[in-house]
């Protein structure tokens, strides 16, 4: 049982950052569908910036400011030229892709991708907290990002709904004039929104490569940005709530581990599909009930 | 920040991309000579020579008749799913469920030449390509029920649909379809009865050409049908289609069962023309490939015959530069992303 929840924060970790990045750039009037291209050049970013220096913390720099700099083309392109987000998003999926993977192959020199292999970030066992029974080696024997998540859930939460900004970014979803005619303007709030979630789904891409694998694989995201996506919404773009959503993709996704090794009679592929079939059931079930920032998807 | 006057057009347009009629071409090329100079500084990065290498490119594209087939059949899914999308994103119905569809079109082909009773010759061909456009058109179809059932957006319903279809495929290839004991996912060979007929000394099959006919009556179901004038008002205002007593649901699931059996088409010809069997992750990218075929087209169907030998000749080309002066071939994948970026922050309505 232990094992299992550690598995479903484990997997859930990277998707909380995800999600956290997206509902800035949603909530800011920006679709996140550029997600999953944040993350993969995040954790392309981490493994280079460890690779390069030999300390992680370098590494996760790397990644915000990977994540931020592929975000910097998609709110140039959606925000500055107002061109579609859902399509620029994608494009920006799959230059993430091609970039990456031609960068490791010609870093190596070979034509072959560069060979890297980092320890995975250790855990960080909080002192006397983690020998709590059963509730210890869960939620205070975890690796440092796994803290900064949630820590991270907080944060948001009081910037969006407490903040002066955060109010600001979230009247630009809904009703950009409004914004405008109080003196601000929308367009950078909505620049640096997505520069942020860049920044933040850079991060997530860092927990995938330096905290759980240890290197970079070409599109080692797979299709985690869109989970990601799916989860933001079902926690109706609210930090606490898409926490909640990934770690039950995250739950869905240990149980069929769990499934597997105990040799149940079902298709691996259909326990892979799960996520994504849960996801979309999930996204049908709420159907009409979920209300999108207003202004979302459209142009100044 | 330049608000438009009327604040109310925002809202109306729902068609994602409005070229503007001025320039277009324009446009598109400067897009591509952008993107061809960022792949020259890349190429730069890697230590070789960029001329070199785009000659290579070329060389590799256009240097022999053979090489000039291996391009042509590139295009041809490219071509099929690239033309159906344009009339999609006309629509204002962003479709980004290709590689899925393409997927079940391949495995609509593979199914129906397995269990066909009869001799495998041209009627099993037709039936194969016929299942590849329904199973396409089908897979469309759940994206549409949901998006349009449960008010899912068609986005995100098409893109998770992409995951599941990728592994119902590996599924399919491990159980009913598959070849045993292959050590890959995949299924038998086909009988040689069914496979697409070739055309000599270029070897391309005739998938590319069945598409650019496609394409072409695409095109004037677009501008010279009753049909194509309900999604061009559809793409250009919902609601302005809707006082014109225009089912918005209606011309959704057309485009989609229409893009999707185009999709499918582009997977069943390229089973039966090229691989002669399903292979798990054929189809894989090829959806960007469409979006992108689709806008190099500017949207219009005829103009994306052009569109996808562009991209074709370029994938062909880029292989080559990659065997001879050792340039990896992902290079590809960014000139693509690159030109898409430049077409989509170029072309866009300004007001």
């Amino acid at each position: 049982m232990i094992d299992f929840l550690e598995a479903a924060i484990r997997i859930a970790t990277p998707l909380v950052f995800a999600a956290l990045g997206g509902i800035l750039s949603e909530r800011a009037g920006v679709f996140a569908v550029g997600l999953e291209g944040m993350m993969l050049t995040g954790a392309f970013a981490a493994v280079i910036g460890t690779w390069l220096t030999g300390f992680s913390a370098v590494g996760i720099i790397f990644a915000m400011a990977g994540g931020g700099l592929l975000a910097t083309v998609v709110a140039i392109v959606t925000v500055r030229h107002r061109a579609d987000n859902m399509v620029t998003g994608l494009t920006s999926n799959i230059l993430a892709l091609g970039l990456t993977t031609y960068l490791m192959r010609i870093l190596s020199g070979s034509g072959r991708p560069l060979a890297i292999h980092l320890d995975p970030i250790g855990a960080w066992p909080v002192p006397v907290l983690s020998k709590i029974p059963v509730l210890g080696p869960i939620a205070f024997n975890q690796p440092p990002l796994t803290y900064l998540a949630v820590i991270g859930c907080a944060v948001l939460s009081v910037f969006l709904f407490r903040s002066q900004w955060g109010l600001k970014l979230c009247a630009t979803g809904e009703n950009p004039e409004a914004v405008f005619a109080a003196g601000a303007d929308p367009l950078n709030i909505r620049m640096t929104a997505v520069i942020g979630c860049g920044a933040i789904a850079g991060i997530a891409g860092a927990v995938l490569s330096l905290q759980q694998v240890g290197t970079f694989t070409d599109g080692m995201t797979g299709g985690r940005g869109y989970l990601a996506l799916a989860s933001l919404i079902v926690g109706r773009w609210n930090p606490w709530g898409a926490a909640l959503a990934c770690l039950g993709f995250g739950a869905a996704e240990a149980l069929e581990l769990r499934l597997q090794s105990l040799g149940v009679p079902l298709s691996s592929y259909v326990m892979q599909m799960a996520p994504y079939l849960i996801a979309l059931a999930v996204l049908a079930g709420l159907g009409r009930s979920s209300r999108l920032p207003a202004a979302i998807g459209k142009p100044l | 920040m330049n608000k438009p006057a009327n604040t109310g057009a925002v809202q109306l347009s729902r068609l994602p991309f409005t070229f503007a009629r001025d320039h277009v071409i324009w446009r598109i090329g400067f897009a591509l000579a952008m993107s061809l100079l960022s792949a020259a500084i890349l190429i730069l990065l890697s230590g070789k020579n960029p001329l070199e290498a785009f000659w290579a490119m070329l060389a590799g594209a256009f240097g022999s008749p053979h090489q000039i087939g291996v391009a042509l059949n590139r295009t041809s899914p490219y071509l099929f799913a690239g033309a159906g999308l344009a009339l999609c994103f006309r629509a204002g119905v962003i479709n980004m469920g290709s590689d899925g569809q393409i997927a079940m079109g391949g495995v609509g082909a593979c199914a129906a030449v397995l269990f066909w009773p009869g001799e495998a010759g041209l009627l099993a061909s037709i039936a194969a390509l016929l299942a590849a456009a329904i199973c396409g058109g089908l897979w469309a179809g759940v994206a549409t029920a949901i998006h349009l059932g449960r008010r899912v957006h068609e986005v995100l319903a098409t893109l998770l649909l992409n995951f599941v279809a990728l592994l119902l495929v590996q599924l399919l290839l491990s159980g009913a379809l598959g070849q045993p004991g292959a050590g890959f996912l995949q299924s038998p060979l086909m009988p040689r009865g069914v496979w697409l007929p070739r055309v000599p000394q270029f070897d391309f099959h005739i998938g590319v050409l069945i598409a650019a006919g496609l394409a072409a009556i695409i095109s004037f179901v677009l501008w010279r049908t009753p049909l194509g004038f309900a999604i061009r008002v559809a793409g250009k205002s919902r609601r302005a289609a809707a006082y014109a007593g225009l089912s918005a649901p209606g011309i959704t699931w057309r485009v989609m069962l229409i893009s999707g059996a185009m999709a499918g088409l582009g997977g069943g010809t390229e089973i039966l023309g090229l691989h002669h069997r399903l292979i798990e992750g054929f189809s894989s990218g090829f959806g960007f490939k469409a979006v992108t075929v689709a806008l190099l087209g500017a949207l219009e169907p005829a103009v994306t015959i052009p569109g996808a030998l562009f991209v074709g000749f370029l994938e062909a080309g880029a292989q080559a530069m990659q065997r001879q002066i050792g340039v990896p071939s992902s290079l590809v994948t960014v000139i693509e992303a690159i030109t898409m970026l430049f077409i989509l922050a170029a072309t866009v309505r300004r007001t």
